[in-house]
């Protein structure tokens, strides 16, 4: 009797061992053992020493870590603010049922994410580039010099470009099943009321939306705070500040540093902000909602 | 008598040529050992199978396993790794001068001199002797170097009526009529100081007008950044960019090589591991057309020339045969056959090499790109130019991402190049202090 309620209890996790022995092994362990050397200070092959806080308090005076993470916020909001801007504009448009052309679009639209990410930073890259750029033509056709899109006042905006040509098909993608799940009886009732399209959009697809659109905000933060492959890439083509974004300078100060618990700390430090950011806005919109 | 007599006469003949024999060749080492197997990391162009098979014969008792795992930056980063993480590093490892007092100062690897290296010092050439060496430590075995010279393209040269510069002045004059002649479409050069670790061309460039940046005196690093010499060198490519004579495209970059085969940029300060990248690299119409001279010079002082990259091959501390591992390392850089074969398609550091026939064949497809002029001899001039009293800081990695920023706001005029020198200076020595150096 007592062996029988034994294995009933541990059947669940019998059959969950798969899941939990791989998030334990590549989740859990890597965290623990991240937090747990962010609390040394080591050079080269040298006795590691116990600093405590040390390498945090260092960090949250890091200029470089600081400037990164600040780059970083202003990097979402811009970017952010235009992707799912697009992105929403693009939902509506191939979620309107008298677009025959959709189909077609919802593919163009989404084949960039399809892409991955380092490709396209090579790819953006070469586009930049000032001698094999197919801008050239188009420039010098009206009679204007061909802009360096790869300097270092204009990197930040050539890289706020090729993120939305990424992922905005990608968030169309979301709030397009979003706008899905909203009843057609909604509309019809609109439109006996007498709604045009634009007070159908303001009035019922908008507000329906709103729990997509927090979602889609949600991934564009964590998006914007893990930044690396575009500007790692684009490091072949031009200079790019190790300050750029904090994955970026985390992955200097690790692997060509050799600090490893001092970039152990920054990134302990980014998933904290990451995380605080996104529930702060989950909170804000429940309340919203509310 | 007679006999005894001849007897004598060739033992004395055996004996004394026997040792001037010895005075002239060092003999390589003799490994006693019992048979092992070593890893070996290097992206070194021109080594193959053929090398590791020579070596495997003439040493039967040492296999090697080479892996090529990338070249500068990708590899430090993944032994950067390995050291610290205890395992995964290899038995020999490929590495540039640059980076050698990084990995020392880390801990990573075996001071060769109880192998007896310093027997050897006198097959290299002397500068990249004291690379590799911290006092009476070895650290590596010289591989390859880049002594400077000056690459131009003389159709574009006769084409605007320039002498080909043998001071600085004349080079800057070069560029300032060039610019005026072509409306800015043609620059002499391109500064090749843009980007992360390009730092070190400029710094070749002060090691060539006399400068350094760095003493190591015990255990004390003096650090002289924005010294004299090195303003005049920073503020003479300085001024040359701000006036528009130079482009600054980032070197390696897509629009590098284009902008030298286009006929955009008239002339590059040349490596001597550069030519070979050059005639592959640009267009056929360029074939024949390149001259290489000596580096232009700084008046007041004797035949200088200064170096840009070339690399070594060092022993980790993980290795479990160092001997064997340095047996390796220097054969594959001073033997005969390692010289007449893999070592060809680089400008080697070791005498054999740049003893080697093969160094003046101009019927080569790079001394042809060059009007079929041999270019090796103006390299090895180079070479003995070159000033031994060189030295580069542990925490390099640090001044490639520094130096890179300041220069990059120099470019952009957000800064003057006096400045970028004085912030680089500071925030090395705050950054090296902070890591525990005894810098001032």
């Amino acid at each position: 009797m007592k062996i029988k309620i034994r294995l009933r209890r541990s059947i669940p996790f019998v059959f969950l061992s798969p899941f939990l022995i791989l998030l334990v092994l590549f989740y859990v362990l890597p965290l623990v053992y991240g937090f747990y050397i962010s609390l040394f200070r080591q050079y080269g092959l040298r006795p590691p020493i116990f600093i405590g806080m040390g390498n945090y308090i260092k960090a949250f005076t890091d200029i470089g870590f600081l400037t990164s993470v600040l780059t970083m916020g202003k990097f979402f909001l811009i970017q952010g603010s235009i992707m799912i801007g697009l992105a929403l504009l693009f939902a509506l448009y191939i979620d309107n049922e008298k677009n025959h052309l959709r189909g077609l679009f919802r593919m163009v639209y989404y084949i960039p994410f399809a892409i991955p990410t380092v490709v396209s930073g090579i790819l953006w890259g070469f586009m930049y580039s000032k001698s094999l750029s197919p801008f050239q033509s188009i420039f010098s056709l009206v009679g204007l010099l061909h802009p360096d899109f790869l300097s270092s006042g204009n990197l930040f905006w050539s890289i706020i470009n090729i993120v939305t040509w990424e992922w905005t098909g990608y968030n169309m993608i979301i709030l397009y099943s979003g706008l899905q799940t909203i009843p057609r009886e909604l509309y019809e009732a609109a439109y006996i009321d007498g709604a045009g399209n634009f007070d159908i959009i303001k009035y019922i697809k908008l507000p329906l939306l709103i729990p997509s659109i927090i979602l889609a905000t949600i991934f564009t933060v964590i998006g914007s705070f893990q930044l690396f492959n575009e500007p790692f890439v684009l490091q072949s083509m031009t200079y790019v500040s190790p300050h750029l974004t904090p994955n970026l300078y985390i992955y200097i100060t690790a692997f060509n540093y050799g600090n490893f618990n001092f970039a152990a700390a920054m990134a302990m430090i980014l998933a904290i902000v990451t995380f605080a950011v996104s529930s702060i806005f989950i909170r804000y919109s429940a309340l919203e909602e509310e | 008598m007679k006999k005894f007599s001849m007897f004598i006469l060739i033992t004395s003949l055996v004996v004394f040529f026997g040792l001037s024999l010895y005075a002239d060749n060092v003999q390589l080492p003799v490994y006693n050992g019992s048979p092992v197997t070593i890893t070996f990391w290097s992206w070194a162009p021109g080594i193959d199978q053929w090398t590791i098979n020579a070596f495997e014969k003439a040493y039967p008792n040492i296999k090697v396993k080479w892996t090529d795992v990338g070249s500068g930056e990708a590899e430090y980063s993944k032994l950067l790794t390995a050291l610290s993480a205890g395992s995964g590093a290899p038995d020999v490892v490929q590495i540039e001068y640059q980076m050698l007092p990084t990995f020392i100062s880390y801990g990573g690897l075996v001071d060769l001199s109880k192998y007896g290296a310093n027997n050897y010092k006198s097959l290299f050439v002397p500068w990249t002797w004291k690379q590799v060496s911290q006092g009476n430590a070895v650290y590596a075995i010289p591989q390859d170097t880049g002594p400077y010279a000056f690459a131009y393209n003389k159709a574009i040269f006769d084409k605007y009526g320039l002498t080909v510069p043998k001071t600085w002045d004349e080079y800057a004059a070069d560029a300032q009529k060039l610019y005026e002649a072509s409306n800015g479409k043609v620059v002499l050069g391109n500064f090749d100081g843009v980007g992360v670790s390009q730092i070190s061309w400029l710094l070749g460039l002060i090691w060539a007008a006399g400068g350094h940046w760095w003493v190591l005196n015990g255990n004390t690093w003096t650090q002289t950044i924005n010294s004299t010499i090195s303003q005049k060198v920073t503020n003479f490519w300085g001024n040359l960019v701000n006036k528009g004579y130079m482009s600054t495209i980032t070197p390696w970059s897509a629009d590098w090589f284009p902008a030298m085969s286009n006929g955009k940029v008239a002339s590059m300060i040349c490596p001597a591991w550069m030519p070979g990248y050059l005639q592959e690299n640009l267009s056929k119409e360029n074939a024949g057309q390149w001259r290489i001279v000596p580096l232009p010079q700084w008046p007041n002082m004797p035949f200088t020339s200064g170096n840009w990259g070339g690399s070594t091959d060092a022993v980790t501390v993980q290795s479990k045969n160092p001997e064997a591992a340095f047996i390796f390392a220097l054969w594959i850089n001073a033997s005969e056959e390692s010289c007449n074969h893999f070592i060809g398609y680089l400008f080697p550091a070791s005498f054999v090499g740049l003893d080697s026939p093969r160094m003046h064949d101009t019927t080569t497809p790079v001394d042809q790109f060059f009007g079929g002029q041999d270019i090796n001899q103006i390299f090895i001039d180079a070479s003995k130019a070159v000033n031994t009293n060189f030295e580069w800081a542990p925490w390099l990695n640090y001044i490639y991402n520094e130096a890179a920023k300041d220069i990059s706001d120099a470019i952009s005029k957000k800064i003057s190049w006096t400045q970028a020198l004085d912030q680089l200076q500071n925030s090395s020595l705050n950054y090296a202090q902070n890591q525990g150096f005894n810098v001032k």
